[in-house]
């Protein structure tokens, strides 16, 4: 029993220790975005990273999840002959939910692990310490460009999902199930107004946060050298994929109040 | 002569095991100190020490006049300004070639215009003998090659304080030769105060003015080479032979051959 309480108590001591390091790190993340120098290269870097090397992902998944709601829509909708609604309710799960959802986890994967990865390699082969050596905050080297990077693509690319989705829906509800090109593009937009634009790019950009933040975390507090690396990546997917989920719950509930 | 570097009373454990015990240097203006000890007695983790890498878990390291455990983030890295690391495999940014290497702290905390810093990266580079490898990429470097662009990067912001990791661990004689010539050459065209850690003895008398010796964390001596060479001390003298047997080792695999055996 001494010992469940032991493994118990140990358990939680980690957690709250993990936690409180994950704050502290991203508070200072934060807070050295506006600190000089500014690395325009570097950051320029981060953006083609995250974000136009991963607009093939986003429109091959922004289409598929797209492609695979209208038909599952399309199905639905026609036990109950209301084949119409089937634009409009795919409007509203594109732009509210799938796009920053499934662009906020294929960007966990791609990117936040690639986080994980380079600086996790760097912190065992000693280049971290080679920065701090040569008087430069890693913290604001390494972190605040992929977080800029991070919170400016993630919504670009939620919006190139969404104008994808469209497209996807367009091709099974309009070329497959038969529904003329005009009623689908007025009622895409029927349930969705500026607000639920709003909301997914809001979405994105906390997923865009999540996922540098907790990329970067992980890479930056590997330890234990080439089996440390490997789980870094891994660590970060996970933890950051059930944090968008989660998130995205409370941000849903708290806007669409 | 005043002391640029004071290690006061340091000690630091990892868990239950005590790596430094209540360690006492202090290196002067100029000076060259020659750190040696066995694999694992915790000489690197006194370096990092030094570098405020890691934290002591007792004691203090003052460097010109700022005690570092007591000082802020800005104020920890305007110090570390003054001071050139060179790690033990280099730690060179492997994303970036060599001329970037050893600009990136020109780049980052100066304001010299992209001519003057290619003017001061070749010097550096010429100063370790690499003039012309500055489009390599740490990927295309041998190990020595490696060591000598790490040099080079330490010295572009021209600092007071030079540290060396094991600088020549790994390397054939004939580089380890070259390493220790390049530490030399860097003292007296520098004028700068060093702490090296090394195993090779020949290389540590060449560059040394004074040298340590740790032992189970704790300082056993630091005196002038020719007053460590004769120093009685059993684990000083059985270092310096080189010897498997003696009080160095708290417990020496037992030999499965007799010496004159294997020599045969």
């Amino acid at each position: 029993m001494l010992k469940l309480f032991n493994q118990v108590g140990g358990s939680l001591m980690e957690f709250f220790s993990q936690a409180g390091d994950f704050t502290v790190i991203s508070t200072r993340a934060i807070r050295a975005i506006l600190k000089r120098p500014f690395d325009f290269e570097n950051l320029m870097r981060q953006f083609v990273a995250v974000g136009v090397n991963s607009i093939p992902v986003v429109l091959l998944t922004g289409v598929a999840v797209s492609m695979v709601f209208a038909v599952q829509l399309a199905f639905g909708f026609k036990q109950f002959q209301a084949q119409g609604l089937a634009s409009s309710v795919e409007g509203l799960a594109v732009v509210r939910e799938l796009a920053p959802v499934i662009t906020g986890l294929m960007m966990s994967g791609r990117i936040g692990s690639a986080m994980a990865a380079e600086l996790g390699t760097m912190q065992v082969t000693e280049q971290i310490d080679a920065l701090e050596c040569l008087a430069t905050d890693p913290i604001h080297y390494l972190f605040v460009p992929r977080l800029l990077a991070a919170l400016v693509m993630l919504p670009l690319l939620t919006g190139l999902a969404i104008y994808v989705g469209y497209w996807g829906g367009y091709l099974i509800l309009v070329n497959v199930e038969g529904q003329s090109a005009y009623t689908f593009a007025s009622e895409f937009y029927k349930l969705i107004g500026t607000r639920d634009l709003r909301i997914a790019l809001t979405k994105a950009m906390v997923f865009g946060l999540i996922i540098a933040l907790v990329g970067c975390w992980r890479g930056y507090r590997t330890r234990g050298g080439a089996e440390g690396v490997g789980n870094a990546p891994t660590s970060s997917v996970v933890t950051s994929s059930l944090w968008i989920l989660v998130t995205d719950f409370f941000l849903t509930k708290l806007m669409l109040v | 002569m005043s002391s640029v570097i004071e290690v006061a009373n340091v000690s630091k454990a990892f868990g239950p095991k005590v790596v430094l015990k209540n360690v006492n240097i202090e290196v002067e203006q100029g000076e060259s100190l020659v750190i040696m000890g066995g694999s694992g007695t915790g000489k690197t983790v006194l370096l990092r020490i030094i570098m405020g890498l890691l934290a002591p878990d007792s004691g203090q390291i003052t460097i010109d006049g700022k005690v570092i455990q007591e000082i802020s983030i800005p104020e920890l890295f305007e110090v570390r300004k003054q001071i050139g690391m060179c790690f033990q495999m280099a730690a060179l940014f492997d994303s970036m070639s060599v001329f970037e290497n050893v600009a990136f702290a020109l780049k980052r905390h100066t304001k010299m215009t992209q001519k003057e810093i290619a003017v001061r990266v070749d010097e550096c580079l010429a100063m370790v003998g690499l003039r012309g490898s500055d489009k390599l990429k740490p990927s295309e470097l041998s190990g020595g090659m490696k060591r000598r662009v790490g040099f080079a990067r330490a010295i572009a912001l021209k600092p007071k304080i030079l540290l060396f990791d094991e600088p020549t661990t790994g390397l054939d004689p004939v580089m380890t030769d070259v390493i220790g010539r390049i530490i030399l050459d860097l003292k007296h065209e520098l004028g700068v105060t060093s702490i090296t850690i090394t195993h090779d003895l020949k290389s540590a008398f060449m560059i040394a003015d004074r040298v340590a010796l740790i032992f189970q964390g704790e300082c056993l001596a630091i005196e002038k080479p020719e007053a460590f060479k004769v120093n009685p001390n059993p684990v000083i003298q059985q270092f310096l032979r080189g010897d498997a047997e003696g009080p160095f080792l708290q417990d020496p695999p037992p030999p499965k051959r007799t010496r004159q055996e294997a020599n045969l």
